[in-house]
């Protein structure tokens, strides 16, 4: 069975699918990732914006008045913290899309209050708000559920995308696999044809097959993880030395990486289920 | 051993092969069967290994009605039966050891003990200087020994033998008859089909004549028996 033609196919079909599948599950695995990440990080807290001072305001008066709502927000049942992000801080969160040219320092921009609530608090935004606005009209409190929802229904999308990708991918791998085992089969046919006379059971004939497709599919997995490996490695390194900082961190957690090892052994099986049921089904044709 | 009653073979739209064919074989006995080339012989014999379904009637092997057997059951018979193919069906990759344990492998036995058993039956078949040839490298005359030792190396109760001689000249195809009497008088049931009318005739056994879809028997002196519904034993 070795020397059969089909063989030298096999493998390679199953290291590009294995290739791609890895890269799709790599893609949910790291939304997942992120979006976990800040979702934990934004849950838990609210920015309050405060327009920008007015031509008539003296820094004194705005920077008390910033003051004043930090106090109120840290009165407020289930805040923990509420502290006032200095221009520095400020700047720093605009760097990634403005760069560091220092033009922050000629933008109106708004005063920001970050709050840190209590685990499972849930404040009344509205009522808060209300409050604030006495204080500082025009005063904004984002709870970041908008933009947190948007992100988990990208995150969703994602995922959905790749298990949509794995299981095409799947289907392409068991349709190569029953094609390659019929062409095996046809080429093998005299073996199987003696087999059968001198009273081997399908389930033999089917096992010498099944175990065929099991080594190439496994041979063939493994190489579609190595190369998938190291796209993944080289994506995130290129990211990294790149200061890429719109983007997260994409490097992949250890449980992360266990899961991309389960695709080799994963394909292997479903080619040898797949080898199986094709020479079984094959087999019951004959007498 | 065997029983056909009535039993009926054609192909898709095509002719008979065998037309109500009845006879029967009891254990231990050796027969010839015999007749023209497209007489049928080698379709009589697809239907004793179980390699063909028949189009009509019944038949029974060791005692139990084919039509009844299940998938699993018709593997367990054909172990019980050995064949021996015009064209030897000998595997070109497997040595001449390999392709003779071939039968002992698919019951699920391995070691030392298949190869010290096959050597020994090799050995009785004058092939001890060949056990790691491969096909293509023997003789016509080797092939079809090895053949012969594939059959009968599991014992059967039923020997099947397609034109045996077929293949080599009269003096081996005399010690090849020897080498089938041998295994008979073991116990082993023998069918042999041959188109080879003095070959026939030099072994006091009897014949099945297969002739436009029936069956006849004749014994030595080969005098057709009555009806072609003759018990053969």
């Amino acid at each position: 069975m070795d020397r059969d033609a089909s063989g030298p196919f096999l493998p390679w079909i199953v290291a590009v699918m294995v290739y791609l599948a890895t890269l799709a599950v790599a893609a949910a695995l790291l939304v997942n990732q992120v979006t976990e990440r800040w979702q934990k990080d934004l849950a838990d807290g609210l920015t309050v914006q405060v327009p920008p001072p007015a031509a008539e305001d003296s820094a004194a008066a705005y920077g008390e008045r910033i003051d004043q709502l930090v106090r109120l927000l840290s009165d407020w049942p289930g805040v923990v913290r509420a502290q006032r992000l200095g221009p520095d801080e400020i700047a720093g969160l605009l760097e990634p899309w403005l760069g560091e040219t220092g033009a922050t320092q000629d933008l109106p921009l708004p005063g920001l209050i970050a709050v840190e609530l209590a685990p499972g608090a849930a404040p009344d935004v509205a009522a808060l708000t209300a409050t604030l606005h006495a204080v500082a009209p025009g005063v904004l409190v984002d709870d970041h559920q908008r933009w947190l929802g948007d992100l988990l229904a990208l995150g969703q999308s994602v995922k959905v995308g790749a298990l949509v990708v794995v299981l095409l991918i799947i289907f392409s791998a068991a349709t190569a696999v029953v094609f390659l085992t019929r062409t095996g089969l046809a080429i093998h046919q005299r073996v199987i044809g003696l087999l059968h006379v001198i009273g081997a059971h399908d389930t033999y004939i089917a096992q010498q097959f099944q175990l065929h497709a099991l080594r190439l599919g496994l041979v063939g997995g493994l190489v579609g993880l190595g190369f998938a490996a190291a796209t993944i490695l080289s994506v995130g390194a290129w990211l990294r030395a790149s200061r890429n900082e719109v983007l997260p961190d994409l490097a992949l957690s250890l449980g992360s990486w266990a899961i991309l090892l389960l695709l080799p052994p994963a394909t292997a099986l479903v080619a040898m289920l797949t080898a199986r049921l094709t020479v079984l089904r094959s087999l019951a044709r004959m007498p | 051993m065997v029983r056909f009653e009535e039993v009926s073979l054609h192909y898709d739209a095509g002719p008979e092969i065998l037309s109500r064919v009845s006879f029967a074989l009891d254990p231990g006995s050796f027969h010839f069967v015999a007749g023209p080339s497209g007489a049928g012989k080698s379709s009589l014999l697809r239907l004793l290994f179980l390699g063909q379904q028949p189009s009509g009637g019944r038949f029974s092997l060791f005692g139990r009605n084919v039509a009844g057997l299940s998938r699993g059951e018709r593997a367990l018979v054909r172990r019980r039966i050995g064949v021996v193919f015009q064209d030897f069906r000998l595997l070109d990759h497997l040595t001449v050891v390999e392709n003779v344990a071939l039968p002992l492998r698919v019951t699920g036995q391995k070691g030392q003990k298949i190869h010290e058993h096959v050597t020994e039956l090799l050995s009785w078949v004058g092939l001890a200087d060949q056990l790691n040839a491969f096909p293509p490298t023997l003789s016509g005359g080797q092939q079809q020994r090895v053949a012969i030792a594939r059959a009968v190396i599991a014992r059967p109760s039923l020997l099947l033998a397609d034109e045996p001689t077929g293949n080599v000249d009269d003096r081996l195809a005399v010690r090849l008859l020897y080498l089938f009497e041998e295994l008979n008088k073991l116990g082993t049931t023998v069918l042999i089909a041959t188109h080879n009318e003095s070959l026939v005739a030099r072994f006091s056994h009897p014949v099945l004549r297969l002739k436009d879809g029936s069956i006849t028997l004749e014994r030595a002196p080969y005098v057709t028996s009555s009806t072609a519904a003759g018990n053969a034993a």
